[in-house]
């Protein structure tokens, strides 16, 4: 009896499949295992990984390492993803023009207008003359609804903007009732003496006077060139509880066009398009390419740094054979990310348009053979390089019970997805589309504005919660789940995700329908559209119709709401797709690992 | 004792007015009403019972210069919250808190730096 294992290295995951062949060709699977990928897919690092995830597998049938009579590699395919983001406008506010945030709770409702005055000033104000008086957080707010309540006899004061938390201990210490927006950071840049309007939504709704600019017009008596002018500040307070607009000669909001730059596609035909012009028409243009050989961006532009940040980060991989590294592929996906405006009062962010892109390398050839070596020197068991991932791929993904010839195979991974069409008679077609799992990552952290990509990660891969009371929290779906014992308070009122064994607080004030939303749409946008792509591009005639089953294996096959996307998408080309389940216990996982344990028998 | 106005309540023992203010200041801004009643026990009883009086299932206790937030059906010493002497921006955002319960928003920070949210 002879023990053999297939090794995976993947971009991320390194997968191991152990199974023993008998003297008379009986054949069975022992045990799989997986680790992390140490390392960039391809290069010596990877021993490690392997190395581990082997000694789990060995491990977990109670047998040595030096045990195993051979170690098969996957030809591992030659490409690698990588991904990157560009905000293609900016919002910038010249001189202090405007603050739109919001508070939790600011006072009082409906809009006013007056002379910004600061407290320690007022009593230089003149009767007659309406005011809104600015507060630093140095007078408490006693002192300020006394000095106020003072002045309100002979001075008209019209509103109020407080630095501190305190709006509503104002409101209730005052003897009339005006909007009061509080929370406001950089009070000492407001600037004195200008003209200003301010508004504070009722309960449950966003402003209205100050997000339009007709609005805007009617309170600070603009002409129609000015209202032009102020257009964009309606726009950016759009959504908010509270604004402040302010009357500066030169002060204004501008929204930049950044030179986004354009990306040259050279293939079949040379193409180029200009990244301004979105997702769509990017993607338009490199189905008119045809077979693409290279693709670059315009030297120093937004997107020519972002193609030169790629390549660079290839490097250790190629320059290992100092071969060139070509962008065979790209995803470009339209996002919108919440930047900070520059120069604002109060941390206001503005959404701005971006793109997304994934791109995928082609490197001519691994140096697998280099793997194979050291790890034959390290282990002492016998490695060879066996096998192309996508032949290897379909075999495995073939023991998923259910399945027929021909088949498609969907291998969806961390940087890369990649098809496979398996016929009945051996032969097999592939192709490797740039965009996945880490494309939907950054796209869920850049359109949530989250600080850490490691959150929009655990976001994509968990579903989720609010804690609405110690004892119960309420599910994504709608549905409630109970707690006997009390949750700990730092979850409280929080969105959390459901991991495994424990609760990930997500520290972002943000509205769990809105990270719903923002996760399906990302998942929807990079895999769908991806799976589409790829399956046309093998499928016989390149006619979807064509394809009986499609098998998800991967990564991303895991995911809990991807493989449904899919399934549905593709129940209108008449196709049988599904979650792979290697081995009918392995689920998604696996399959190329398993596939090369099963070539060792065909290969004799 | 019946109460029967939805409001937190603040159960006190010779209590520090200065930190009972803010702790008042704190509800207020939230925008939720509060009731002070003299109370007997250690700091852990007071926090208890306000929490479990209140119409709205939210309590604080303050003993001295010690602080408890508490809210209904927890254990009787398992306080949500507690302080020792704290300074008033601590108790601006306990008293915060005890609102923020009722109104099921995320707590604010009281322990560490001021303005490190």
């Amino acid at each position: 009896m002879k023990l053999i294992a297939g090794v995976d290295i993947g971009n991320s995951t390194t997968e191991v499949c152990v199974g023993s062949v008998g003297e008379d060709g009986s054949f069975r699977f022992l045990a799989s295992a997986s680790r992390v990928t140490t390392g960039t897919k391809g290069t010596l690092p990877n021993v490690h990984g392997i190395r581990a995830a082997l000694e789990d597998a060995m491990y977990s049938i109670h047998q040595p390492l030096s045990a195993l009579d051979l170690v098969r590699l996957n030809e591992a395919a030659p490409v690698i993803g990588d991904t990157a983001m560009e905000t293609i406008t900016e919002t910038i506010i010249t001189e202090s023009s405007m603050i739109g945030h919001n508070p939790s709770t600011p006072a009082g409702a409906g809009e006013a207008v007056g002379y910004l005055l600061f407290l320690e000033n007022i009593w230089k104000g003149k009767p007659g003359v309406p005011y809104i008086v600015v507060a630093s957080s140095k007078f408490s707010y006693e002192e300020t609804a006394a000095r106020l309540n003072q002045h309100i006899p002979e001075l008209d004061i019209k509103g109020v903007i407080l630095q501190a938390d305190e709006a509503v201990l104002v409101e209730n210490r005052l003897n009339i009732r005006i909007p009061i927006i509080d929370e406001v950071r950089h009070i000492s840049r407001v600037p004195e003496g200008k003209l200003a309007a301010i508004e504070v939504a009722l309960p449950g709704t966003s402003i209205r006077m100050l997000s339009n600019p007709y609005g805007i017009a009617t309170l600070l008596g603009l002409n129609a060139q000015e209202t032009r002018m102020v257009t964009p500040i309606a726009k950016s307070l759009i959504g908010k509880r509270s604004a402040v607009v302010i009357r500066t000669p030169n002060g204004n909001v501008r929204e930049n066009i950044l030179p986004a730059g354009e990306i040259f596609i050279h293939g079949e035909r040379e193409e180029k398009v200009n990244i301004d012009a979105g997702a769509d028409e990017i993607m338009d243009t490199m189905r008119r390419a045809g077979e693409i050989r290279d693709i670059d961006g315009q030297q120093n532009t937004n997107v020519g740094n972002m193609f030169r940040r790629i390549r660079t980060s290839m490097t250790d991989v190629a320059s290992s054979r100092d071969q060139d590294v070509r962008i065979t592929d790209i995803l470009a996906v339209d996002t919108l990310a919440p930047v900070e405006v520059s120069g604002s009062l109060a941390g206001e962010t503005c959404m701005e348009k971006a793109v997304g892109i994934a791109a995928m390398v082609k490197t001519q050839h691994l140096p697998m053979q280099k793997i194979a070596e050291k790890l034959e020197e390290e282990l002492h068991v016998k490695a060879v390089v066996a096998g192309v991932e996508a032949v290897m791929a379909s075999l495995g993904a073939m023991t998923t019970p259910g399945t027929q010839l021909p088949l498609a195979i969907l291998d969806m991974g961390g940087g890369s997805t990649d098809a496979a069409i398996l016929e009945p008679d051996g032969s097999v077609r592939t192709t490797h589309q740039a965009g996945a799992g880490e494309l939907v990552s950054m796209l869920i952290q850049t359109e949530l504005g989250l600080e850490s990509r490691a959150v929009a990660e655990q976001i994509k891969r968990y579903p989720m919660g609010k804690v609405e009371s110690l004892f119960h929290m309420r599910l994504e779906n709608g549905s409630m789940r109970f707690f006997e014992e009390s949750i700990d308070p730092r979850y409280y009122g929080h969105v959390v995700l459901l991991a495994k064994n424990e609760m990930i607080r997500i520290e972002e004030d943000i509205p769990m329908e809105k990270i719903l939303e923002v996760r399906r749409e990302a998942k929807r946008k990079v895999f769908v559209r991806n799976a589409v792509r790829a399956l046309a591009h093998v499928a016989p005639d390149h006619d979807l119709k064509k394809v009986p089953n499609v098998v998800l294996v991967g990564g991303s096959a895991e995911d809990f709401e991807i493989p449904e996307m899919l399934t549905e998408e593709l129940a209108e080309y008449r196709i049988v797709c599904g979650r792979g389940n290697i081995r009918g216990t392995e689920g998604p996982r696996n399959a190329v690992a398993t596939g090369l344990v099963m070539s060792y028998l065909t290969g004799n | 004792m019946v109460v029967n106005k939805p409001t937190i309540n603040i159960y006190t023992r010779e209590p520090d007015e200065d930190l009972l203010r803010e702790i008042c200041a704190g509800i207020e801004e939230e925008g939720v009403l509060y009731e002070i009643h003299p109370g007997k026990g250690d700091l852990d009883d007071l926090a208890y019972e306000a929490a479990k009086e209140s119409m709205l299932g939210s309590g604080i206790g303050i003993s001295g210069q010690r602080i408890a937030m508490q809210m209904a059906r927890l254990p009787k010493g398992k306080n949500v919250f507690e302080l020792n002497a704290p300074r008033f921006w601590q108790c601006r955002n306990i008293g915060s808190n005890s609102a923020r319960a009722v109104k099921k928003m995320p707590f604010k920070p009281v322990h560490g730096q001021e303005g490190n949210m």
